[in-house]
């Protein structure tokens, strides 16, 4: 059964991120997880909680978003939820194409869709669940 | 975080402590505007003390190498974990900028 660990929500602000990133990290150090592992999962939890709020939310404060972490079974599952009207991720730009590498921006899923094990998004597109193995 | 400009050998030397991520890219930028708007030809950024890099601190980077390149600028990285190296690989930017194991084999061959 799985087991919620933690359930943060917080008004759309970037200064949440840390704040977020480390009680999350904080909650895990019982669990004998390696360092690599470790950065992976405080990237993708950074760059959902980003996307959250700026483009979810459009860092508007009264608005909030809603993160959820749980372990089971070996894995490290967070989900991320905005208040925002959703987008479909299929629909966005590759990074890696060579007309898209000077770009500035549009790196974030595409970096949680790689360093996590499974990612999904709900079909409003406004909650994103990542998992990571820990076993 | 912070960043330490030393000329060195005739190239500047950047050296960043800490993260580079949502937070520090700001900082990062106004650091490196100084020498970008001096048209500084040759920049070594060490990676060394660096323990953390985001999708905000990969976009700071393409920026500043977009910004050298307007004046035909090079930029070097060195010293990288290999976890920040592989965000390069994932991402493609490798192909972007040079990147090299030390700071004195990016001086030596710059």
């Amino acid at each position: 059964m799985e087991m919620k660990k933690l359930v943060i929500e917080v008004p759309s602000e970037i200064k949440y991120i840390k704040d977020i990133s480390s009680k999350i990290l904080k909650l895990l150090a019982t669990y004998g997880i390696d360092d690599d592992t470790l950065f992976d999962i405080k990237l993708c939890a950074e760059e959902a909680l980003r996307n959250a709020i700026e483009h979810g939310n459009g860092c508007d404060k009264k608005r909030s978003v809603k993160v959820s972490l749980w372990v089971d079974d070996g894995k490290v599952n967070i989900e991320v939820e905005d208040k925002g009207s959703g987008y479909n991720p299929e629909l966005l730009p590759d990074p890696t194409d060579n007309g898209n590498l000077m770009k500035n921006s549009g790196r974030g899923v595409y970096l949680i869709k790689k360093l996590m094990d499974e990612v999904k998004f709900n079909k409003a597109g406004n909650t994103i669940t990542m998992m990571k193995r820990i076993g | 975080m912070s960043v330490k400009i030393e000329p060195k050998n005739g190239l500047t030397v950047c050296y960043i402590d800490g993260e580079v991520d949502i937070n520090s890219s700001p900082d990062i930028k106004k650091s490196f505007d100084k020498l970008i708007s001096k048209k500084t030809p040759k920049i070594v950024i060490n990676f060394s003390k660096v323990a953390y890099v985001d999708s905000s601190g990969l976009a700071t980077l393409v920026e500043l190498l977009k910004n050298m390149k307007a004046y035909s600028g090079r930029m070097r990285l060195v010293g990288l974990s290999p976890k920040i190296k592989s965000l390069f690989e994932i991402t493609k930017l490798e192909k972007l900028f040079e990147i090299m194991n030390t700071e004195d084999e990016a001086i030596s061959t710059f």
